[in-house]
């Protein structure tokens, strides 16, 4: 098997998956965004590492449906408790990493279910999504993420999203770095820029160049490692046309209250950062998927948390059990307020961003070495699911994938199963 | 030498046979637990009546196939959290529960193993993190700071694993970004200038009376604003700017900073130096702020430094930090230096540093200090914490400081510098060609490039030379997309249809030399290489030998023992600086040092590894020396020297750095040095931490002795598997706390636990190994692991052909592992010999 030598015949024997016109030429507006009438779709998932403390975060199992109450751990929520569902009784069945809380946790995987390696992983939920809502934005999908991702119980990975093949997503890991590529304008005049799109597109045809005499005898093992640098290079092609696309089309503006981060955040000033950030992405139709894996380390020591959050998550009663509740409750209060932010933000229709976006908040880590039971939380009126919810699901091992493919499905996606699903979830959609 | 190589040769082709028609071994139960499945799981678990759609009367035995070891393992989950056998069932008693759950476990782990074995394949990997910022390094003179580069590693594996080294868009961007400011940078510094600066520090001591003076006049109007009634109104009439000022200002704190600068400033030795005195959080620090236009590249520090007189020896060191690009309060410690001059007779210390394109520039000397994090004020903070004059009063005076730099030159000092200078005055394109030639064949570590991409590269060369560019403008764009292109990447070794084959010479001076260097091979390695010298056995031995004394293979002996040794745990937590006041960041930096020379030593030496699991002697600097209560040693470089009578020093068992990983920055783990030990020291791993076993918790809160507490462990089968083999080796470490320090008692008292009072003990570290001798304590437990270093030094070939081969450990590498175990063993665990054997084997000269 080898790797066509061609940019362009390279493109064409790629799968069918990114679906990309070979734009040979400025001006090709044909594909522009089209004129929109009702606002699109969007997905949001916020992952957070080292699970919860079990004992507070989680509603009574015996108060369901619409009737229940919020429990400690979810009590700055109280606001939004109308719009908001959890569901319990949520598993990666195949996960037994007791500190992997992000690897897995949207994509279901068996880390060895590839005979002759010994990690192995598939597509997530989100990538899903952004092959069918990304075509038309400036960015397919945006991944954030945070630095130490295993410091924060994520686990490997770069980000929550892995491609089709199961490979990482890289992520923006600080808000400074994400702010600038969503909204930061090129001065540089268009001729220059039209100039530099076409040296970029040459510098990609010279490396393609040199990886076809790499690929030469190189076995099947080889060539899906040289395949990834191919794939990398595709992916900039992607960009690249979307980059033309839109050369002329400046960079919208995110709403006043986004300001370009000045020096260094971290922790909680961070998270809220990153959620202004998510929420102006979507409001300028940037992207229309954003996966966010949440820093806990970070979190913890702008809350003078004094553990490591490893240390923290083996709570027994006692600080370590204090400073674990804190962090659920800060982490709640930081999602009220994204919660209020895409209520407050208007679509041109008059609706609001909330009514068209489908959010999921949780971790493959209950709390402490568990993974069964995972949290989840999902809100936003996107998907069509049922909101103001306490749903516990009568099978204690339930996959966490078949609230994905709900979620998708609920999203006009026509996907067939993702993951390990076995159907979806009817309580939800009803 | 020339003789035993080759017959070492010989013995090679004989297992590298055997080792690839190796079966490997079959993960299987002992049939004697069918008898379990019968008595607890089969009565609902069988033919008719599959509850859960399980049946398990049929079950294999054989862990042979992924969905095998699935059902195995959804067993092992189900009994682990206690969900299976249910409540109402019959329950098996807790030792056939534990031993079941402690074979099911271990079988397990050597199904997956077993099954993910890649069988010797190595995949095609691109250069880690480190050995791109090497390379980049090497080939333009150039330090960069790569930290933006995703992470490398994860899944439990070294940053050498091709299969878990990724590529992603933005990744390829950054490479072309840094390759072209690496090349900015280096073209920029072979023209520069060195420079030299010197500051008298004394010269801000005008500055420090004019403040003391400004504070005295300030609390001189405050007390007669007072005395005048104190109104607000009143304020601009005593001078003040609004009823701010006057809300910030307290006689104490005013009393606090008057009294502190009063003395200060009072000393003498402030006529021609300054002293670095004590304040509330910290030591004073003098921070150089160099310009912004300061080319980058290597440059050094000289302080003229001294020491008060009569003052504790164990306070006579330096700190030397860096501030943080982003100018916020975090800093980065670079160095330590051992200060033994006196004042009356200053000694200049040299720090070299480098410049980093977009790093920082900002500098800091202090005295070495653990920072109190609690906010105590001035005036208590000197009275009551420092209450001795030898804890509190300056020790450290100095004279000046002065940088110089770059001295390097950056790309003169390479090996493309012979390129370089043609680009000046060079005009025309074949002199293009022939520059991107010579420079892609180095960067493709010696082999050339195809024509159709030097073609294509000189093609973007005149796109630029047509923009406007110059040619030493020009020639860059080319340039930095061979530093992103495969060839430079990744570390190719195309095996056609996957069938093994030998490397060439050149792939074998690679793969060599990013082994042993983390960084692509030099002139002496190409030469050879291309002579068809280097795979004589007795050339490439000596060349191992080579490579080994060369300052370069610390980047091995940090790379790997980091790695092997899981020392990132150093890096988790802040210590609890009330608890363990003496690990500060430089103790800790040389404590990390203290791991890594030793094994320096070790490699270099020649001597056995098994002197890390007991020695007569330690590798330490004057700073560690002063930490472990060692004397006579002094100064900054790490050397051998003899433990003195009855120390528990010697061996990794006796680094603070081991004993600081585990712990939680606050307190001992028993837990964590138990199953370390296990892991690195015995070669008997306990299985990856279980997913839903119920945690104990209850007793957090109890007054209890560790001991006491961890007993717990022992009740639970869940728990018992694998405790009651970690549990009774960490208690036998229990003599070091959680900073590495020799204590004979211990305490606990939790904070916010209401009528919680300390509980003492002295700590007993006696116990006995699982199923195994007794130890009376500490020393004898080292005893008995230093008495089979066999066990030791496999688990440490197992790990180097990992990180060596770039693939991981496989059982079909047994064979390999026992080969050169075998052949260590005969040169008493000579480090050297592990390596050399290694290098030797066809593994690591075959793909």
């Amino acid at each position: 098997m080898k790797p066509n030598l061609t940019r362009r015949r390279f493109l064409r024997s790629s799968s069918a998956l990114i679906a990309l016109p070979v734009l040979e030429s400025l001006g090709f507006k044909a594909f522009a965004a089209p004129k929109l009438i009702t606002p699109p779709k969007r997905m949001i998932f916020l992952g957070f590492g080292w699970g919860v403390t079990k004992e507070t975060w989680f509603p009574d199992k015996t108060k369901t449906g619409a009737t229940w109450d919020l429990p400690a751990g979810l009590k700055p929520l109280a606001r939004h408790q109308k719009d908001i569902t959890v569901v319990q009784n949520l598993a990666n069945r195949f996960t037994n990493e007791a500190h992997w809380g992000s690897t897995f946790w949207l994509t279901g995987a068996n880390r060895y279910g590839e005979p002759g390696q010994s990690f192995h992983n598939s597509v997530s939920a989100d990538q899903i999504a952004a092959e069918a809502f990304g075509r038309d934005t400036r960015f397919t999908s945006l991944q954030l993420s945070c630095e130490n991702g295993e410091e924060s119980g994520h686990g490997p990975g770069l980000s929550l999203a892995w491609d089709r093949r199961g490979k990482p997503v890289a992520g923006f890991n600080n808000p400074v770095v994400a702010f600038h590529r969503l909204f930061s304008d090129d001065t540089t005049p268009l001729a220059q820029r039209q100039a530099l799109l076409k040296q970029k597109r040459s510098v990609l045809d010279t490396v393609l160049d040199d990886a076809g005499s790499v690929a030469r005898g190189l076995g099947k093992e080889d060539s899906d490692k040289l395949a990834e640098y191919l794939q990398s290079i595709r992916d900039i092609e992607v960009r690249l046309s979307k980059d033309e696309q839109w050369l002329d089309r400046p960079k919208p503006r995110p709403g006043n209250d986004v300001m370009e981060p000045k020096g260094e955040v971290a922790g909680y000033e961070e998270i809220k950062l990153m959620y202004a950030l998510m929420a102006a992405a979507m409001q300028t139709d940037s992207t229309r998927v954003v996966t966010y894996r949440q820093p806990v380390s970070s979190l913890l020591k702008s809350l003078k948390i004094p553990f490591s959050p490893h240390n923290m998550s083996h709570y027994g009663p006692g600080p370590r059990m204090d400073a674990s509740q804190l962090r659920d409750a800060k982490q709640s209060e930081l999602l009220a307020g994204f919660i209020d932010r895409l209520k407050a933000t208007k679509e041109p229709d008059g609706s609001t961003l909330f009514d068209h976006t489908t959010l999921a908040y949780g971790s493959n880590i209950q709390s402490i070495h568990y993974l069964d039971n995972c949290p989840t939380l999902i809100t936003g009126g996107g998907s069509g699911v049922k909101l103001g919810q306490h749903l516990v699901m009568s099978d204690p091992k339930t996959p966490l994938c078949n609230l994905w493919l709900t979620l998708l499905r609920g999203n006009g996606l026509d996907v067939a199963s993702h993951g390990d699903s076995t159907g979806l979830i009817k309580e939800l959609v009803a | 030498m020339h003789h035993r190589w080759h017959r070492l040769l010989f013995l090679l082709t004989f297992i590298g046979t055997a080792s690839r028609a190796a079966d490997t071994p079959q993960a299987r139960m002992d049939e004697k637990h069918r008898a379990f499945l019968r008595s607890y799981c089969t009565e609902c678990h069988n033919a008719n009546k599959q509850k859960g759609k399980v049946r398990l009367d049929d079950v294999s035995f054989a862990l042979d196939t992924v969905q095998r070891a699935d059902l195995w393992q959804r067993m092992l989950n189900q009994i682990n959290s206690g969900e299976m056998p249910p409540e109402d069932a019959k329950q098996p008693d807790k030792l056939a529960k534990t031993d079941f759950l402690d074979t099911l476990s271990r079988t397990l782990v050597v199904a997956r193993k077993s099954l993910g074995d890649v069988r010797g394949k190595i995949t095609m990997r691109r250069l880690n993190r480190r050995e791109y910022k090497n390379t980049i390094r090497d080939l333009l003179g150039v330090e960069m700071d790569v930290r933006d580069l995703p992470a490398d590693g994860g899944a439990g594996t070294f940053d050498t694993v091709g299969a878990s080294l990724f590529m992603s868009s933005d990744q390829f961007e950054q490479y072309l970004a840094i390759g072209r400011r690496a090349l900015d940078e280096s073209f920029a510094q072979a023209q520069v200038q060195t420079q030299k600066k010197r500051f008298e520090p004394e010269t801000i001591v005008p500055g420090m009376k004019r403040a003391l003076e400004r504070m005295n006049d300030d609390h001189r109007r405050f007390t007669e604003w007072k005395a005048a009634g104190g109104k607000p109104e009143d304020l601009p009439k005593f001078g003040f700017r609004g009823d701010a000022t006057a809300a910030g200002f307290s006689d104490s704190i005013w009393q606090g900073n008057h009294e502190w600068y009063e003395r200060y400033l009072a000393r003498p030795e402030l006529q021609n130096g300054l002293l670095l005195e004590n304040t509330m959080n910290e030591t004073m620090q003098i921070a150089m702020d160099l310009p912004k236009d300061l080319p980058t590249g290597d440059y050094v520090f000289r302080v003229n430094v001294g020491l008060m007189p009569d003052m504790p020896t164990k306070r006579a060191f330096l700190s030397f930090l860096q501030a943080s690009p982003l100018d916020k309060a975090d800093t980065t410690f670079l160095a330590s230096r051992h200060i033994t001059a006196p004042l009356a007779k200053p000694q200049v210390i040299e720090l070299p540093f480098s410049i980093v394109p977009d790093g920082p520039r900002k500098f800091i000397f202090m005295e070495k200090r653990s920072l109190y994090t609690h906010g105590f004020s001035l005036a208590g903070f000197t009275k009551t914490i420092l209450k001795d004059p030898k804890d509190r009063d300056p020790v450290l005076w100095i004279d000046w400081v002065e940088w110089e730099g770059p001295l390097n030159k950056g790309g003169a000092s390479s090996p493309v510098a012979s390129l370089l200078p043609a680009a000046n005055g060079a005009k025309d394109r074949n002199q293009a060609r022939a520059l991107i030639e010579k420079f892609a064949t180095r960067a493709f570590r010696g082999n050339p490039p195809e024509p159709e991409f030097v073609y294509r590269l000189v093609k973007l060369f005149e796109a630029r030379i047509k923009a406007g560019e110059k040619f030493d403008e020009a020639i860059k764009t080319p340039l930095s997309v061979v530093l992103a292109a495969p060839a430079f990447l990744y570390l190719q070794e195309p095996a056609t249809d996957g069938k093994p084959r030998l490397l060439t010479d050149l792939e074998l001076a690679t793969r060599l030399s990013y082994f042993l260097w983390s960084a692509p091979p030099d002139d002496t390695l190409l030469g050879l290489a291309r002579s068809g010298e280097l795979k004589k056995p007795a050339v490439l031995a000596q060349q191992v030998d080579r490579m080994i004394a060369s300052e370069k293979s610390s980047a091995f002996v940090s790379g790997f023992l980091h790695q092997w040794l899981t020392m990132e745990r150093l890096d988790f937590f802040q210590f609890n600086t009330q608890n363990v006041a003496d690990f500060e960041t430089s103790v800790k930096a040389a404590a990390r040092q203290e791991v890594y020379e030793t094994f320096a030593h070790l490699l270099r030496s020649g001597d056995s590894l098994g002197r890390l699991l007991k020695s007569d002697f330690v590798v330490i600097n004057g700073l560690l020396a002063s930490y472990y209560g060692i004397e006579g040693v002094s100064g900054d470089a790490f050397r051998k020297v003899k433990v003195p009578a009855g120390s528990p020093r010697g061996g990794l068992l006796g680094m603070a750095a081991i004993h600081a990983m585990g712990s939680n920055g606050e307190r001992s783990s028993p837990v964590e040095r138990g199953a370390w030990v296990l892991r690195k020291l015995i070669n008997e791993p306990p299985p990856p931490a279980p997913p839903n076993v119920p945690q104990l918790t209850r007793l957090e809160a109890k007054a209890l002795t560790t001991r006491e507490r961890l007993a717990a462990h022992q009740e639970e089968p869940q728990c018992a598997q694998c405790h009651r083999k970690i549990d009774p080796i960490g208690f036998g470490l229990e003599n070091f706390d959680a900073a590495g320090q020799w204590r004979t008692g211990d305490s606990y008292w939790k904070r916010g636990v209401p009528g919680m009072r300390e509980k003492k003990w002295d700590i007993d570290p006696s116990g006995a190994f699982f199923n195994g001798p007794t130890f009376k304590d500490y020393f004898e437990l080292r005893d008995r692991i230093a008495a089979r270093p066999e066990k030791f030094a496999r688990g440490f070939t197992e790990a180097l052909i990992e990180y060596a081969l770039g693939r991981p450990y496989g059982f079909s590498d047994e064979p390999l592992a026992e080969w050169i175990v075998g052949q260590a063993k005969g040169s008493g665990y000579n480090v050297r010999t592990f390596v050399q054997a290694l290098v030797a084997s066809q593994h690591f000269k075959a793909k």
